[in-house]
């Protein structure tokens, strides 16, 4: 308690000090920045893991489509065109570069995670359970370590829930998106290498609603030292989980870690995806299975493919076909139709008005249940997957 | 004065033949009057930081780095993983002036070195820092830094070295390597944003108000996550070396007899697999691990403050200790976490 008034009366000391000399916002800055830090350091908490029988390279691949690890999916042929919320199926064409010096490999060093409840749900960053480990402990600062049990996941953000045995533990505020604004402060903390307060990196918020309104971005350096730790602001409240994804679900995660570009996967707005998570479903970005045309400008989404196991080609959707509305929803082109429907997760249902090709009046199809990704752990065993980020061809530093 | 000027002169001359015209004369440029504490800070700075030139003669130069002053006599602490050989090393200071270094024998657990130039021969009075106290040592994560140094020998003659800023992102002491080597030093380092890149090496970390806390580490790999950190050692931690190089106090060496340690727990190592966690599979009967408590299928989590992940981890934390000594171990049984207190033994005589 002490500390703080201390750090309360340095906060209001500073400034007057700072104007003698002209502005000095950093010398202004740093008590502001202490107290938001201590404040969060009680709620920022150290993720321990043992055991896990996977290796995880560098390799590129899924991070987004980590396959759960139980049940395990029965091994399929690998489909030609998966997915139909990158970029439209353009990206497959080209010849994809590796972007990770071999060798390297994901570490099993503590990560971080942050309290949810005061009964014991913490948040974790999905990266911290790659290697599958078997055992999970959490040291809560100043309560002393838990052994943690596994609760569900949303590998389309990168998160996973743990349940301690505790409880009166301290909660943050989180901080709804739509009151967040690019350029705020954002301050991305991690309990790797702490050791009494969490480490600590500054930015900003970069971007919001980013992959499908799941993550801001910022610029807070980012990296497994802080994966599942907080993202704050200037008060000490939650923006986000620190967690590596990317745009396409595939490279799994900053493609160089602390290079800027980080996301920090949102809370606030998803109580109702914590609620399933901790009845223990893992939660996966869904699949509708469709090919959109880039030459068609609209309206309407045209579909150029559906691969034959997605939910689309199920629901009688054809090449050629033109999608109206989803959801009663006019459609006014691909990429529109990509911002309505990339948001879901698998099992989520949609409804289309779909103009089929060489029929006049539209038609109503659905409502279509949509599949999880199939990218995962198909096209490798289960013994290895891919880190959920990559290092720079070449010498890269090491 | 202006005959020394002349003799500097010429003596750059000599040394950067290519450059003659550009640097034929003082290089110095109007700057305004620093402002903020920032600007101040790297204003009073500046001159104690040196560029340092190593190894192979200042025209094919291929090791350099920065260093900082510590003594009007002309000491100067640089970190030792650059190439720096006797005869070759040269010393430019924040006027471009070039000095001859002589090396003093490096310190090895904290891979730094010093070298000294001779006072006379500079032009005015070397500005040299020293380690701030413990009392005044303290640093916390959050706070700004400055970071001067010659990152990529940006600088050349009397150009200043470049400075970067951050904060200190916390501090470690966790298992950590130099590309694959292992890093001998193994105190506390502060991590910070504030990056280094080759060349910025020998340089210092600095608080706004321009106390010196830490002396720039090379970009060291942590086994912990295998990413590239940005650190630097602890300033304070210098002090024993310094003290005893340029103060000439006589260091106390403590360097024990290194006896392996015994607790009488044997793990359970699977055939096969490289790193198993450390499940306890028997512990001997009258053994610390038996007084502790331990059973079959125990897992070992911690000792004192070290993450115990696997067998060989268990291993290498137990190195750092002798018997006699008391630590910390804790460990999950079933859903349990537990912790208790062992007191290492000598391995028993048959």
């Amino acid at each position: 308690m002490s500390v703080r008034a201390l750090f309360a009366v340095a906060g209001l000391i500073a400034p007057l000090w700072a104007q003698r000399g002209g502005t000095d916002e950093f010398v202004q800055l740093e008590p502001v920045l202490q107290a938001a830090l201590h404040k969060a350091s009680a709620f920022v908490v150290t993720v321990e893991t043992f055991g896990g029988t996977r290796r995880v390279t560098g390799k590129e691949g899924p991070m987004d489509g980590l396959a759960p690890p139980k049940p395990r999916p029965k091994p399929k042929p690998k489909p030609k065109d998966p997915d139909d919320d990158d970029d439209d199926g353009e990206g497959k064409k080209k010849p994809k570069i590796p972007l990770v010096a071999g060798g390297f490999q994901q570490a099993q060093g503590k990560t971080t995670g942050v309290i949810l409840s005061s009964d014991g749900w913490i948040v974790i960053s999905r990266f911290a359970l790659n290697l599958d480990p078997t055992t999970v402990l959490i040291t809560v600062p100043d309560r002393g370590t838990f052994h943690a049990v596994r609760a569900g996941e949303d590998t389309s953000r990168g998160i996973a829930l743990v349940k301690i045995e505790a409880d009166d533990l301290p909660v943050p505020e989180f901080v709804h998106p739509n009151d967040v604004r690019v350029g705020q402060w954002a301050f991305a903390l991690g309990r790797t290498f702490a050791q009494r307060e969490p480490t600590v990196h500054l930015g900003i918020v970069s971007a919001k609603r980013r992959l499908f309104g799941r993550a801001l971005q910022i610029d807070a350096y980012t990296s497994p030292a802080n994966y599942g730790g907080a993202v704050i602001d200037i008060h000490g409240r939650v923006l986000g989980i620190a967690v590596p994804l990317s745009p396409s679900g595939r490279n799994a995660g900053v493609e160089w870690y602390d290079s800027g570009i980080g996301f920090a996967t949102t809370i606030a707005d998803i109580p109702h995806l914590i609620a399933r998570m901790q009845e223990g479903q893992i939660l996966q970005r869904g699949w509708l299975g469709v090919q959109l045309s880039t030459s068609h400008l609209g309206p309407g989404a045209k579909i150029t493919g559906t691969p034959k196991d997605g939910a689309a080609a199920k629901a009688g959707l054809r090449k050629g076909d033109i999608i109206l509305k989803v959801d009663g929803v006019d459609v006014l082109n691909g990429p529109h139709f990509q911002m309505l429907v990339s948001s879901r997760l698998g099992g989520d249902t949609c409804t289309l008005f779909v103009k089929k090709k060489r029929k006049d009046e539209p038609v109503e199809i659905g409502p279509i249940a949509l599949k999880n990704a199939p990218w995962s752990e198909q096209q490798r065993g289960a013994e290895e997957v891919p880190a959920s980020f990559s290092l720079p061809k070449g010498d890269g530093g090491r | 004065m202006r005959r020394r000027l002349a003799i500097l002169i010429a003596a750059c001359a000599a040394v950067l033949p290519a450059q003659e015209q550009d640097f034929g004369k003082r290089y110095s440029f109007a700057e305004r009057e620093p402002r903020t504490q920032v600007e101040k800070t790297i204003d009073r700075l500046l001159p104690s930081i040196v560029k340092i030139h190593g190894a192979s003669g200042l025209a094919t130069i291929k090791a350099y780095a920065t260093g900082i002053i510590v003594s009007d006599r002309g000491h100067i602490i640089t970190l030792d993983q650059i190439l720096l050989q006797a005869d070759r090393t040269r010393v430019v200071l924040y006027d471009g002036s070039v000095h001859r270094a002589i090396l003093y024998p490096a310190d090895e657990r904290l891979g730094v070195r010093l070298l000294k130039i001779s006072p006379e021969d500079v032009d005015g009075k070397l500005q040299p820092l020293w380690p701030p106290s413990e009392e005044q040592a303290g640093y916390h994560n959050g706070q700004f830094v400055v970071s001067l140094g010659n990152c990529f020998r940006l600088a050349e003659f009397s150009e200043k070295v470049s400075a970067t800023f951050g904060v200190i992102v916390g501090t470690a002491n966790t298992a950590l390597r130099y590309r694959m080597a292992d890093v001998k030093y193994d105190g506390d380092i502060i991590l910070t944003d504030a990056c280094n890149n080759p060349g910025h090496y020998g340089g210092g970390l600095f608080t706004l108000d321009g106390r010196w806390i830490g002396l720039n580490m090379r970009l060291l790999d942590s086994k912990e996550t295998n990413t590239m950190l940005s650190a630097a050692i602890p300033a304070r931690d210098l002090l024993p070396y310094l003290e005893e190089r340029v103060l000439g106090k006589p260091r106390v060496e403590v360097r024990d007899e290194v006896v392996p340690v015994w607790t009488g727990i044997t793990l359970f190592e699977q055939a096969g697999r490289k790193s198993p966690p450390a499940y306890v599979e028997r512990v001997k009967r009258g053994s610390p691990g038996r007084e502790l408590g331990l059973r079959i299928d125990d897992l070992i989590v911690r000792i004192d403050d070290f993450s115990v992940r696997s067998c060989m981890e268990f291993r290498r934390v137990l190195e750092k200790y002798k018997p006699g000594d008391t630590v910390k171990v804790m460990w999950k049984r079933g859903t349990r976490v537990m912790t208790g207190e062992m007191t290492l033994a000598k391995e028993p005589k048959r």
